[in-house]
């Protein structure tokens, strides 16, 4: 029997998690305003010696093969690109959580930085290949912090899992979502969404967390970007990079077609880049983190 | 016991005893198995796309990736073992090829590679004797070449055979 978490409990969840640091924070709010430059992110990174040496491993790392080791933070950045600075920033701050075993959803070790950073690209992709306005660096941020929640609500799903995947297969639940709400009272973007608050994240930032299943309801606002996340998770799913039992157990909203233009053609074309981009990308991670 | 890995667009046989030829997390990935009773032979491809034509560079640096390119260049590795090129004899077994939940036509990439498949083997004269796809969840196949029995997991489902 699973009980259900009180929002008390669940801000209990939340304090025991490390809050972001004040670099990552900085990266995520100077990177969500449309007028930023680049400069301007260098000068955050270079306040935190670690994060420094972090993007400095990272891009010399041999899974980007430079011939010349890059010295300088303002090179590193630039060839870096600073959504990858965000996500080592975010990476390495919240690693805690995307390094949990999600035993709820009886995930592999290491399955939810995967998917997260699958989702990632994959939502960068989506915007980029779609000829949205979004900033695709606000794609991959998003991306990778949606699924956060789930780091927060596994424990307490533990052994429910072949239940779940019988009871929407008999449709007595509608998807992974609803039964995650029917079993402990909350659902991981509403569970991501409370962490959201307490870090201080960004607007549209949260909204993506918030509302990744269900972007019809995102605020106007943020609801292009809310589906290109939602596109890109269930992209990093098809791919076979989900969470665990509950990859592919969620509802496409196909009225995601007013918002963003996804030819078939589009759709195989972002699948290649993402897969590509993933292996290079979780390479250098690993690389630099060990 | 030993164990050949494929990652996505890969492709190989075997036919050593004992072996194993895996693949992980199919989500709308397709793998085609074939078994060659005659040479004793397993050989699996793990397609991701239906069609090559949308990146010609990507068919030829990894033919494996779609279903046009993938089953000739696995009947050509086939060969090397004394399989026939063009897949005469051999069984053919599907797995994979899954949908999300409320998918429309374009997000039906699961679906299309499977047919894309089929069409293709019935050029060659050949049609799966068993296949297991569709769905919304996702596949790790592993194939044994002493009993060319097809071993299928997923997260949260007690394991099964083809």
């Amino acid at each position: 029997m699973t009980e259900k978490i009180s929002p008390e409990e669940i801000q209990k969840v939340i304090s025991s998690v490390p809050l972001l640091s004040a670099s990552a924070n900085q990266l995520l709010q100077t990177t969500t305003d449309p007028d930023h430059d680049l400069m301007q992110i260098v000068n955050v990174v270079k306040t935190d010696a670690t994060l420094t040496a972090r993007v400095l491993k990272v891009v010399n790392s041999a899974a980007f093969g430079l011939i010349n080791e890059i010295t300088s933070l303002d090179r590193a950045i630039s060839y870096l690109g600073e959504r990858l600075v965000v996500g080592i920033a975010i990476g390495d701050c919240a690693a805690q959580l995307f390094d949990k075993e999600l035993k709820g959803y009886e995930g592999e070790h290491g399955a939810l930085w995967r998917h997260d950073l699958r989702t990632a690209i994959a939502s960068r992709e989506v915007v980029t290949q779609s000829n949205s306005t979004i900033n695709p660096d606000l794609a991959f941020t998003a991306g990778l912090l949606h699924d956060i929640g789930k780091a927060l609500i596994s424990d307490y799903l533990q052994g429910t899992a072949k239940d779940v995947l019988q009871k929407i297969e008999n449709d007595e639940f509608s998807d992974y979502l609803s039964a995650e709400e029917e079993l402990i009272g909350f659902d991981h973007p509403r569970a991501g969404y409370e962490l959201a608050l307490v870090w201080k994240l960004p607007e549209p930032i949260a909204n993506a967390i918030r509302f990744h299943h269900t972007p019809a309801e995102a605020s106007e606002e943020f609801r292009e970007l809310v589906y290109a996340v939602h596109l890109g998770d269930n992209i990093a799913m098809m791919g076979g990079c989900g969470t665990g039992a509950d990859s592919m157990q969620y509802k496409l909203d196909t009225d995601y077609t007013q918002y963003i233009d996804l030819h078939p053609n589009a759709l195989a074309n972002v699948m290649l880049v993402v897969n590509e981009d993933f292996e290079k990308l979780e390479r250098s991670f690993s690389e630099a983190g060990e | 016991m030993g164990q050949i890995i494929l990652g996505v667009g890969d492709y190989g046989a075997s036919n050593l005893p004992g072996e194993d030829v895996k693949t992980f997390a199919l989500g709308s990935c397709v793998s085609v198995v074939f078994l060659d009773p005659k040479t004793r032979t397993i050989g699996m491809v793990h397609v991701a796309l239906p069609e090559s034509s949308i990146n010609k560079a990507k068919s030829v640096e990894k033919p494996g990736y779609f279903a046009d390119t993938g089953i000739p260049a696995l009947f050509a590795e086939m060969a090397k073992f004394g399989c026939n090129p063009k897949g005469k004899g051999m069984v053919v077994k599907l797995c994979g090829g899954a949908n999300v939940m409320d998918t429309n036509d374009t997000f039906q990439i699961g679906k299309r590679n499977a047919l894309s498949i089929k069409k293709i083997l019935w050029k060659y004269g050949m049609g799966a004797v068993a296949e297991d796809l569709g769905g919304n969840f996702s596949r790790t196949v592993s194939v044994s070449v002493d009993t060319g029995e097809i071993t299928l997991s997923s997260p949260g489902r007690p394991n099964w055979k083809l």
